[in-house]
């Protein structure tokens, strides 16, 4: 079984075959856009499926070692085109696809970046996606698209010409895209090792209350969390692959416009477990009022995770009052840290006692609103956990610092990134950006020394914010902006925009002011909970003239910011109503 | 209620804004906070309500208050009962 840790597969493409093997009658079942009907498939057939993609990959002449983007939304067209490419010896690099209240424009925009930044020549897509994209002027539209049909249609490659070789643990399997400080995508290397060796130990310290791996304990992962992003591609496919269990498939969509299918499927297919950021378990609490959980039976659902942005004492609280009379249990409810760079799992609670806190220790970021901090619980196997001080040094037991991993987890670098790299992963310690404390051997996570805001468990640096907020002209000359979040609560982290102008007249700034919000809202879907004009020169700068956001975050939260004009930020701060009164 | 009146109370209770302040030239993002769950819970609200069913694409091009009740207008409500629930 998967819990000798001496026996793991060496790469990727053996795990798939492992599968196929020894759990026959397991496999992933994936819902349409929907979520009502599902197709299910074996990992027999699954494998099937790959070798078969990936013999026409290579006719199409994608290489080994070659990353190819897919951007598709969570469907078998999507495990055609990402396990043939992982069969083939390629690196799949799962992108975004065109999502609800995204500019499809902004998709493709931001997949031409992706192949820019890591060099890809080809992108696997819909055909719609590939007219649409043609339609706007996209280079990469023409030649650069492999569709679904096309690559069903390619001739496969002769065996010796596909033929992969045989990857060491310690290559690289695939990129995982994340945000970059300098508003361009980075492109995390996941060695095969990293994506075998974190699943199966997640899976062991999963189980840990129960005395037993949860392979041995579970049936099925139940998941609506994006393929692209770590938690849905290492926690929700890699895990249930490696340990022969079912995997249930959501779209995101799915979920967002019925929360209540996730807990239905929990629920129905055996003993299940499943992770999801905090905002998913805030979701179900406000979406899903007492009327509608009658008939909902959770008693099935024996480890509920919560990761991959803060958690919010508040909301478990919420979730675990609202179901624990449809048979959730409270002690299920188990915070988890991790990130793209660590693979995915860094730290899981294993007490598996429900979540606990401490008080909120002074330094603790007063912009994340907690008079409590989670314990995140202990590291996984084989990887090591220490806080550093600014200087580097490493800080005592209780001493708040940045938050430094190190494990088989731990990515090789940055793709094409050596100085991003080189900033972060020194002697095999990565830096996450991310300020805590251990207190017990478990960590608690108290702030971020990165200028990254996490919206509901998406990375999104404020350079992407500021460079739309800049591209609006008039106001008497060029607007100069920094954006950072703050959180309200229980809705968790919202963002901020600063925007420095010469102007003073209230009704231009009024008419920039609502141009921003709709160009960040049609580009990003993101709203905005505040957008402040304030005179030219009032966002600290450093003598070099780097922007200081973590200075003006504080100015704002303080009050001690000077609002030119206030627009109309406070008709429709969005998020709050509902869970906490207005300001 | 009509087609309209359906609409706009749909779009007052998920971004929690008073109906009487809801203008067909409001953007969804800019003007009422809506991030992608409340658009996919608008629309399923949408749907349930009036019998019909928005297309992703559809759903891709919805902008403002003024698309919302565009396309609501063409669409419904249909004489079929609203399709089932999974």
């Amino acid at each position: 079984m998967t819990d000798d840790f001496s026996s793991l597969p060496t790469n990727l493409r053996e795990a798939l075959r492992r599968a196929a093997l020894d759990f026959p009658h397991r496999g992933i079942a994936i819902f349409d856009s929907r979520g009502r009907s599902c197709d299910r498939r074996s990992y027999a057939e699954l494998f099937e499926l790959a070798t078969e993609s990936a013999a026409r990959f290579a006719g199409l002449g994608v290489g080994r070692d070659e990353p190819v983007l897919v951007a598709l939304p969570t469907s078998w067209e999507w495990m055609e085109a990402w396990f043939g490419l992982l069969m083939r010896g390629a690196w799949p690099v799962a992108s975004s696809g065109a999502g609800a209240m995204a500019a499809a424009e902004a998709q493709f925009d931001k997949v031409d970046k992706v192949m820019a930044v890591i060099g890809a020549r080809q992108v696997v897509a819909s055909e719609a996606f590939r007219a649409q994209a043609g339609e706007q002027g996209f280079r990469f539209a023409t030649g650069g698209v492999i569709t679904i049909e096309r690559l069903r249609g390619a001739a496969p490659a002769t065996r010796g010409a596909a033929a992969t070789g045989v990857s060491d643990g310690g290559d690289v399997a695939f990129l995982q895209l994340t945000s970059g400080s300098t508003g361009l995508p980075r492109a995390v290397m996941i060695t095969h090792q990293g994506a075998i060796h974190n699943p199966v130990a997640s899976d062991e310290a999963i189980g840990a209350p129960f005395g037993e791996p949860m392979h041995r304990l579970a049936e099925c992962m139940v998941s609506w969390l994006p393929l692209y992003h770590d938690m849905g591609l290492i926690g929700c496919l890699m895990l249930p692959m490696l340990c022969g269990l079912d995997s249930w498939l959501l779209r995101p969509e799915a979920f967002l416009a019925r929360p209540r299918l996730w807990l239905e499927h929990l629920g129905s297919h055996g003993v299940s477990f499943a992770p999801a950021p905090n905002f998913g378990y805030q979701l179900c609490v406000e979406r899903i009022p007492a009327d509608k959980r009658e008939g909902l039976d959770l008693g099935a659902w024996r480890a509920a995770f919560t990761g991959a942005e803060m958690v919010r004492p508040e909301t478990t609280g919420a979730f675990c009052a609202a179901f624990e009379p449809h048979g959730f249990r409270p002690e299920s409810l188990r915070p988890c840290y991790g990130l793209a760079e660590g693979t995915l799992a860094v730290t899981f609670d294993v007490k598996g006692s429900g979540v606990r806190t401490l008080p909120a220790p002074s330094g603790t970021d007063a912009g994340f609103a907690m008079t409590d901090v989670v314990s995140n619980g202990v590291p996984i196997r084989d990887t090591s956990l220490r806080m550093t001080a600014p200087d580097g040094s490493v800080l005592p037991e209780g001493a708040i610092g940045e938050v430094c991993i190190k494990g088989p987890g731990v990515f090789r670098g940055y793709y094409r990134d050596p100085e991003a790299t080189a900033a972060t992963l020194k002697n095999g310690w990565f830096s996450t950006g991310d300020l805590g404390f251990v207190a017990d051997g478990e960590l608690y996570l108290t702030g971020r020394t990165k200028d990254l805001l996490i919206v509901h468990g998406h990375n999104i640096m404020p350079d992407d914010i500021e460079r739309l907020a800049d591209s609006v002209t008039g106001g008497g000359g060029l607007l100069r902006s920094a954006a950072f979040s703050v959180a309200r609560g229980a809705a968790g982290e919202q963002a901020v925009v600063v925007v420095e102008t010469a102007d003073s007249n209230p009704e231009r700034l009024a008419e920039i002011g609502r141009e921003i919000r709709v160009r960040i809202g049609r580009t990003m879907g993101l709203p905005l909970a505040d957008l402040v004009f304030v005179r030219r020169g009032r966002i600290p700068r450093t003598t070099s003239g780097k922007m200081q956001r973590g200075e003006l975050r504080q100015h704002y939260l303080n009050g001690t910011l000077e609002r030119l004009h206030d627009g109309p930020t406070h008709e429709t701060a969005p998020h709050d109503a509902g869970t906490e009164p207005r300001p | 209620m009509n087609l309209m009146e359906t609409t706009l109370a749909a779009i007052a209770r998920v971004s929690k804004v008073d109906v009487a302040g809801i203008r067909a030239d409001m953007d969804l993002v800019a003007d009422l906070g809506f991030d992608s769950a409340k658009a996919l819970e608008l629309l399923v609200e949408l749907e349930e309500a009036l019998g019909i069913e928005i297309s992703d694409e559809q759903a891709a091009r919805l902008n403002s208050v003024g698309d919302i009740l565009a396309i609501v207008e063409t669409m419904g409500p249909s004489t079929q009962p609203p399709p089932p629930r999974g």
